[in-house]
């Protein structure tokens, strides 16, 4: 059966120009679901360790999961899973808009990219047509325009394009692939990956259909989520803000708690964020219309545009807030117009936001500590504040080029760039595991230290972040978890039964993300969550199993597993879960949470009891992985000595409700 | 009294969700390729329009229709295709002026909205309220009320 699968998968090999499409393997429907689920599977079975990021024997994935291209919101995004050439561990980057759905209309549930093509190609797919078209004309081009050439040489307004601009041409190595013209797959620099390949982009056309297993249960679960997303539902406020505002409504919450990053995350604070860059400015000075992704049911994203100025007439959608304080807090800008016009440059020439402006900010900061001086900067006084946002928009217009040394060390994200200058300057080079920290700080908000810290592609946001401590969400932890530990998690400062809360969270994405529904409604607002994802999954597949609780968490916990002893295949261990020293030693220095630091550990100790991990090495235990059907991962991993035959450390909290 | 659909697209933010709930209400599969209607979008300047028939008074569709498939539900109001006679010669395709019926690849014969038996689902999952079922003759009334507000808005901000 392949109710809710386009129940194919199509395989390309650049250098000898052949397409395989086969049936979607039934293992990999039922154990590993869809997105980055099915991903890790592949990544794990074709990609072993000596294979390094930029070489042709990286496979790239692009995946959907069995919600993608239904009614079910928010359904419309995909996954790109690989190895990350920013980090060198285990790659994901999804992204909304329309080219997921057009995958699984055209009869896709994954296309497996392998090799290097011999010259500059696209990929394109029209249902069961399926060919390499030169590219060397779009080589040079930026996305916009790569975009439009491939629609109107195709001539079909309606196909969905998913490429790459200089960036990733160039091997910026934050470079992201954008799709639908604005939408990024952003962060792990993927977009590198297929300039590595030679691959411009993938345009698709589609015009199959997704069946249902259960109709009649999908549509009392279709009416109870639309419910949901209404006002009505008990998320009302939080969706209509979004709808209003965007995800930069986010902008004003963060500063009220004082985890807004500002001036490269040494404080997370910026004072009179709300009247400057906050969400009632950022509306009336830049709002243009509304730009839906597919099938969503929150309708947050837009574009936005520069009215004044010598940026006046800038339009791009978004910026998201990650954007927003990529470009704004983070230089200690509060020039929306240079922030519009840097979001521009990002999404044309296809960088991820948050890396790029975290690793411009590491060099403002080194120049300021005297690190980098004007004989490094091609001439340029790096200083914070609207001042020194000309140099920044200058910067974007050289990285995607690697036009200068400057640049071209920039364009190597911030972990490099440190170790390359030396002289300390890993002090200033805020990432995690080498990607780059989003928007958010652990000193305000302890559980998301700890997310940082253990995050299978570094200090992200989207992978196991909690924002029921984070914003407040009292009400809804009382209906998740037990009684006597709702006032200790609904406590951000508190890092006690955080580890077991990262943990859970972990799971409930990694089912998201494998099913594949929009972060939006998992994570914030919490809509969804675990037992609502047993039901749609169940409903749409038809594997029933899912509706048993204990059944589903085997599920999410396998695809944990199985990205972690991914990246403990290539020497991950307990030393890289461990937090810059910015959020562990450097108290808040200003703001609500001021004086605040991480204490990792305490959280750490409950994670690894949680996954039963080994305290000494970081590593899996046997029966662990065993129990959750991941029997030959534990062979290898015990040829290679990485593995823990008994788990001997202490038994987890539960504080999941029965 | 007949209803008929009025599209507002100030407020479509081209999420395509019409177009879903329209394939699955009609043919329990999600596919915007046997939506009746459609988004069209110009991504780069984020405009979105639902294209939707207007169901017409004179009925082109009808009139050229050689086998007289397409006929007028009284109850509902639309203009709806019998599968039966419908003969698959794409006349109706050429003259709508709206492109408002799609070939069907499967049936080999025409689709085209029939306001789902009075009960449009486009308009029911809508998360913007941009497609409303409105009594044809408070039409003229509702859309001068959408351009007085627009007009109004604009003033506002002149002064």
């Amino acid at each position: 059966m392949n109710d809710g699968y386009a129940g194919r998968y199509l395989r390309v090999d650049l250098p000898r120009e052949k397409f395989t499409v086969l049936p979607t393997p039934e293992e990999w429907k039922r154990k590993y679901l869809g997105g980055v689920g099915m991903g890790a599977r592949i990544m794990w079975d074709e990609v072993p360790p000596e294979v390094k990021p930029l070489s042709p024997q990286n496979r790239i994935i692009f995946a959907t999961g069995p919600v993608n291209g239904t009614l079910f919101p928010p359904s419309g995004r995909y996954e790109v899973i690989s190895r990350s050439p920013l980090t060198g561990w285990w790659a994901h980057a999804s992204a909304g808009g329309f080219f997921g759905p057009e995958m699984k209309y055209a009869g896709y549930d994954l296309i497996i990219i392998q090799g290097k093509a011999k010259k500059p190609v696209y990929l394109h797919i029209d249902n069961d047509l399926i060919e390499l078209k030169d590219a060397k004309h779009l080589w040079g081009k930026n996305v916009i325009e790569t975009t439009d050439q491939i629609i109107k040489e195709l001539k079909d307004p309606d196909v969905k394009v998913a490429c790459i601009g200089q960036a990733g041409e160039n091997l910026v190595k934050y470079a992201c692939i954008m799709s639908d013209y604005f939408r990024a797959a952003g962060r792990t620099g993927l977009g590198a990956v297929l300039g590595s390949k030679n691959l411009k982009a993938i345009a698709i056309r589609g015009t199959k259909g997704i069946k249902i297993a259960n109709k009649e249960k999908f549509n009392k679960l279709l009416e109870d989520a639309f419910k949901r997303h209404s006002p009505e539902g008990r998320y009302w406020e939080y969706i209509e803000s979004f709808r209003k505002y965007g995800t930069f409504s986010l902008t004003d919450w963060e500063n009220a708690i004082g985890r807004l990053p500002t001036k490269n995350h040494w404080t997370g604070y910026f004072e009179n964020a709300e009247e400057t860059i906050g969400m009632e400015p950022m509306k009336k000075r830049h709002y243009k219309r509304h730009a839906s992704c597919f099938g969503c049911g929150i309708q947050c994203k837009y574009s936005s545009i520069v009215k004044e100025g010598k940026y006046a007439g800038t339009e791009s959608e978004g910026p998201e807030y990650e954007t927003v304080e990529g470009f704004t807090s983070n230089f200690l800008s509060t020039d929306t117009n240079a922030l519009i016009r840097a979001n521009y440059l990002c999404n044309i020439y296809g960088m991820d936001t948050i890396s790029v402006s975290h690793s411009i900010s590491w060099a403002y900061e080194c120049y300021e500590h005297g690190l980098l001086t004007k004989d490094d900067t091609d001439g340029r006084e790096l200083i914070w504040g609207e001042d020194g946002m000309d140099h920044v928009i200058e910067l974007l217009e050289e990285i995607p080029f690697r036009k200068t040394k400057f640049a071209s060390l920039l364009a190597e994200g911030s972990q490099e760039a440190a170790r390359r200058t030396g002289k300390g300057s890993e002090a200033y080079a805020i990432h995690v595991n080498g990607l780059e920290a989003s928007g958010q700080d652990g000193r305000p908000h302890k559980s998301l230290g700890l997310t940082y810290a253990i995050n299978v592609r570094g200090a992200d946001h989207l992978t196991s972040l909690s924002s029921l401590d984070e914003l407040g969400y009292k009400e809804e932890i009382r209906r998740r978890y037990k009684k006597e530990t709702v006032d200790i998690l609904a406590e951000r400062w508190d890092e006690k039964l955080k580890g077991y809360l990262v943990a859970d969270m972990e799971e409930l994405y990694a089912l998201c993300d494998s099913a594949l529904l929009c972060k939006y409604g998992v994570m914030w607002p919490p809509i969804y969550y675990h037992q609502d994802f047993g039901k749609i999954i169940s409903t749409i597949t038809g594997f029933t199993e899912y509706e048993n609780p204990k059944e589903l968490n085997k599920l999410a916990k396998r695809i944990c597993h199985l990205r972690r002893c991914f990246n403990v295949r290539l020497g991950w261990s307990k030393k890289n879960d461990a937090l810059h020293p910015r959020f562990t030693e450097e108290p808040m220095p200003t703001g609500p949470a001021k004086g605040q630091v991480v204490h990792l550990e305490p959280m750490l100790r409950e994670y690894y009891q949680a996954r039963k991990y080994d305290w000494k090495t970081g590593y899996p235990t046997k029966k662990e992985l065993e129990e959750v059907g991941l029997e030959d991962v534990a062979k290898e991993l015990k040829k290679r000595k990485k593995l823990i035959p008994v788990y001997r450390g202490k038994k987890a909290f539960q504080i999941r409700k029965k | 009294m007949s209803k008929i659909l009025v599209v507002d697209i100030e407020k479509c933010s081209g999420c395509r969700i019409c177009e879903l709930a329209c394939s699955w209400y009609h043919e329990e599969e999600f596919n915007p390729a046997k939506a009746r209607l459609s988004i069209v979008s110009w991504k780069k300047a984020a405009i979105h329009y639902p294209m939707i028939c207007e169901q017409c008074e004179k009925a082109p569709c009808a009139e050229v229709c050689p086998t007289d498939a397409i006929y007028k539900d009284e109850e509902s109001g639309s203009w709806k295709v019998d599968e039966a006679k419908c003969i698959g010669c794409k006349f109706c395709i050429q003259v709508c002026p709206l492109g408002a019926i799609s070939f069907f690849e499967e049936k080999r014969g025409a689709i085209k909205c029939d306001l789902c038996d009075g009960d449009p689902q486009c308009v029911k999952f809508c998360p913007m309220e941009a497609i409303e079922f409105v009594e044809e003759d408070k039409v003229g009334l509702k859309k001068k009320r959408i351009s007085a507000e627009k007009l109004f808005a604009t003033m506002q901000e002149v002064k």
